[in-house]
C-alpha cells in the first residue's frame, strides 16, 4: 500500500501543474501580505485610551439596529449583532483592549479564506486522479498488476488526503512565516474571544487557528471526496471539477436559502460541513447538534466511497 | 506441454449483444499463439478478458490454474501485457515509468529494471521523458514494462502496429527469443497476416466473436492438397486433354500455363499425360499459399456458411 501511495505522489509531483498550484498559494499569500502591510494604517492600530466608551457606543448602535430588524429578518440574521455585542461587553468587563498591534496571528486569521484555494486545488487533483488514468490510457497497465482494484482506489484516495495536508501545511507555515517577518510576533498574548450560544470564552490564538484550519478542511475533504467519486464513476475530470467547484462556491449559500424555508435543509451536505458553527456562533437550523452533523458527514462519506468503489470495481475497461 | 492459459467456453455479452460467443482454446509454454481476425471480430475484447480488464459473462479463463474471475491477483501476476497501444505516463521518464510499474509487482529490484532496459535496447534514452520517444521506443518501453516481473505469459495486442520494418523485425525477434529461451507462452493478436506467419507457431482465427479455426501455422498455410503451376506451351490444349483424364482434379488457366490442385503423388501422372501429347513443359512449381490467402479463404467460407 505504501508503494502505491508513493506511485501516486510521484505522478502528482512530477507534473508542473502541481507546482503552479503551490506557487499560486504562495503568491496569493504574499500579495495579501503586501496589501495589508502597505495599507495606510500599515496594519497598526492607533492607541486609543477611550476604547471602552467607543465600544459602549458601538453596542448601543448595534442594539438599536437589532431592535429595528427584529421580526423583519430571520433569527439567524441577528446572530451577528448578538455576537458583536457579547464580545464587546466581554472586552469591557475584562479590560481587554481591541486596539492590539497587528501581528502574525491576526495576519493568519485574515488569510483564512486562502484555505478555499487549497481546497480548490485539492478538488482539481481529486477530480483527475482516477479520470486521468482513463484519459491517458494508462489505466489498462495499472489494472493488470497483481493488486486488486479496491486497493488501487484506496491508495489514490489516501494520496488525495496527503496532498490536502501538504497544501494546508504549506499555507499555514508560509502565512505564519510571512506574518512573522512582516508584522512580528505579538508582544502580549492576545486571547481570541469565542462567542458560542450566548457565552464568550477566551482561547489562545494559536489553538484557535489550528482548530479553525482543521474544521475548515472538513468541507475541503468532503468536496474532494465527492470529486473523487464523480471522477471514478464518470471517468470525466472536467465534470468532477465543474460540479465540485460549483458546489464549493454556492453550496453553503443555496443551503442557507433552503434552510430559511425548509427544515430538511439540515440533511444537505453543506449544512453540516462547517463544524465551526458548533464552537462559534449558532447552528444553521435550530436543533442541529455536533453529533448530528458528524453522523451526516459519515453517511455522505460512506455513500461517496461506496459509489466510487462499486462502479470502479465492476467497470469493463475499454478505454 | 502443459497449458498455461486455458480459455473455457468464454462468452461476453454487452447490453444483450453477444460480442464473444463460446470461445475455447489453450496456450502452452514455449509457443507463440497468434490471434487473427478482421477488425471488430473480438480480438481485443478476448485479450481484455484474459487480463481481467473486462468481466466474463459466461465460462472461465484460467492462468496457470488460477481463475482470473475468482483469483485475480494470483492469476494476473503470471501475465505481462500490452493492451492496444503501450500508453505510458508521458510526463515521466522511461525509467520512472518502469519504477512505477515495478513497485506494483513484488520482487522487482533496480538490477532487474536495468536488465530489462538493456534487453529492449533503451539504455541510452531511459532517463528521457516518454513524450520525447518515438513510437518504436514506446513499443520497446511497453515491452520492458511487461517483462519486469518475469511473467510466464506475455500478451501483446497488435505489437507491431505503426512500426517501421526494422522495428517490426526487432519486436518479432524479441518475441521468438522470449518463447524459445525463456519458455514463455506468448499470445499475439494482429490483422497483419504476413507478420503472424513469421512469428507464430499456432494461430486461432476469430470472426464475429466466434473462434473459426485453431491450427499450426504450417498446416494452416499448406492444407493437404497443394497447388502446382505448370509452365507449358499451350494451356488450352492441355485443358482439353487433362480435364476428361483426371475428373477429380481441378485445373485452372493461368497466364503462363495452368494451375492444378493435386496431391504430390499425382504430379508425375499429369506430367506424363502432357509429355505424351507433345506439350512442352518449361517448369513446375508449387504455389505456397500465404496466410493471407488462407485467411481470406477461411473467413469467406465461414461467411458463406453463416449467410446460408
Amino acid at each position: 500500500m505504501f508503494k502505491l501511495i508513493q506511485n501516486e505522489l510521484l505522478k502528482i509531483f512530477k507534473r508542473p501543474g502541481t507546482f503552479v498550484m503551490i506557487g499560486l498559494l504562495i503568491l496569493i499569500t504574499t500579495v495579501a501580505g503586501a496589501f495589508i502591510k502597505f495599507q495606510s494604517s500599515g496594519g497598526t492600530v492607533p492607541d486609543n485610551t477611550e476604547w471602552k466608551q467607543g465600544l459602549q457606543m458601538e453596542n448601543a448602535d448595534l442594539k438599536k439596529q437589532m431592535d429595528e430588524l427584529e421580526g423583519q429578518v430571520p433569527a439567524a440574521e441577528l446572530t451577528y449583532y448578538k455576537e458583536q455585542i457579547a464580545v464587546n461587553e466581554y472586552r469591557i468587563e475584562h479590560n481587554l483592549t481591541p486596539n492590539v498591534d497587528y501581528s502574525v496571528w491576526e495576519f493568519v486569521t485574515d488569510l483564512l479564506p486562502i484555505i478555499e484555494f487549497a481546497g480548490m486545488f485539492t478538488i482539481i487533483i481529486a477530480a483527475g486522479i482516477v479520470a486521468s488514468e482513463f484519459n491517458w490510457g494508462t489505466i489498462k497497465l495499472l489494472l493488470i498488476r497483481p493488486i486488486s482494484r479496491g486497493k488501487i482506489l484506496v491508495s489514490k484516495y489516501a494520496t488525495i488526503l496527503i496532498f490536502a495536508l501538504v497544501l494546508l501545511a504549506v499555507t499555514f507555515a508560509y502565512s505564519s512565516l510571512l506574518g512573522l517577518v512582516l508584522f512580528g510576533a505579538p508582544d502580549t498574548s492576545n486571547p481570541y474571544l469565542n462567542y458560542h450560544q450566548g457565552t464568550v470564552k477566551e482561547q489562545s490564538m494559536f489553538v484557535h487557528l489550528v482548530i479553525t484550519y482543521g474544521l475548515q478542511s472538513i468541507s475541503m475533504i468532503m468536496l474532494a471526496t465527492m470529486a473523487f467519486m464523480i471522477s471514478a464513476v464518470f471517468r470525466n475530470s472536467s465534470l468532477a471539477i465543474g460540479i465540485s467547484l460549483f458546489l464549493m462556491f454556492t453550496g453553503s449559500q443555496i443551503t442557507m436559502l433552503v434552510a430559511m424555508k425548509f427544515d430538511w435543509a439540515k440533511y444537505i451536505l453543506f449544512a453540516n460541513t462547517d463544524l465551526t458553527q458548533y464552537f462559534e456562533g449558532e447552528p444553521l437550523v435550530e436543533g442541529m447538534t455536533l453529533t448530528f452533523s458528524i453522523i451526516m458527514l459519515v453517511v455522505y462519506f460512506a455513500i461517496f466511497q461506496f459509489l466510487a468503489h462499486f462502479v470502479f470495481k465492476k467497470r469493463d475497461v475499454a478505454a | 506441454m502443459s497449458a498455461v492459459v486455458e480459455i473455457q467456453n468464454v462468452t461476453k455479452k454487452i447490453k444483450g449483444k453477444t460480442i464473444i460467443d463460446q470461445i475455447s482454446f489453450d496456450v502452452h509454454r514455449g509457443e507463440v499463439f497468434g490471434f487473427l481476425g478482421p477488425n471488430g471480430a473480438g480480438k481485443t475484447t478476448t485479450i481484455r478478458m484474459i487480463v481481467g480488464l473486462m468481466g466474463i459473462t459466461d465460462g472461465d479463463i484460467k492462468i496457470a490454474g488460477n481463475s482470473i474471475k475468482t483469483d485475480f491477483e494470483k492469476a494476473v501476476k503470471h501475465i505481462g501485457a500490452i493492451v492496444e497501444n503501450p500508453e505510458m505516463y508521458k510526463f515521466l521518464s522511461g525509467y520512472d515509468n518502469l519504477v512505477h510499474f515495478a513497485r506494483m509487482s513484488s520482487g522487482v529490484d533496480k538490477k532487474k529494471i536495468a536488465e530489462v532496459v538493456e534487453l529492449v535496447g533503451l539504455t541510452d534514452r531511459i532517463k528521457d521523458k516518454v513524450k520525447t520517444y518515438s513510437l518504436g521506443m514506446r513499443q520497446r518501453l511497453g515491452l520492458a514494462q511487461c517483462l519486469l516481473h518475469d511473467p510466464d505469459i506475455l500478451i501483446l495486442d497488435e505489437p507491431t502496429n505503426g512500426l517501421d520494418p526494422a522495428g517490426i523485425r526487432e519486436i518479432r525477434d524479441h518475441i521468438r527469443m522470449l518463447a524459445r529461451e525463456r519458455n514463455m507462452a506468448v499470445i499475439v493478436s494482429s490483422h497483419l497476416l504476413a507478420e503472424m506467419e513469421m512469428m507464430c507457431d499456432r494461430i486461432g482465427i476469430i470472426q464475429q466473436g466466434k473462434l473459426v479455426d485453431v491450427q499450426l501455422v504450417h498446416d494452416f498455410v499448406n492444407g493437404v492438397e497443394k497447388v502446382f503451376e505448370f509452365e507449358i506451351s499451350s494451356g488450352e490444349r492441355a485443358m482439353e486433354i487433362l480435364k476428361p483424364t483426371y475428373p477429380h482434379i481441378s485445373f485452372e488457366m493461368t497466364s503462363s500455363g495452368l494451375a492444378a490442385t493435386v496431391q504430390k503423388e499425382d504430379v508425375p501422372l499429369v506430367v506424363k499425360s502432357l509429355v505424351n501429347e507433345d506439350i512442352l513443359i518449361y517448369g513446375i512449381h508449387e504455389i505456397t499459399k500465404s496466410l493471407e490467402d488462407r485467411f481470406l479463404e477461411v473467413t469467406t467460407e465461414r461467411e458463406g456458411v453463416l449467410r446460408v
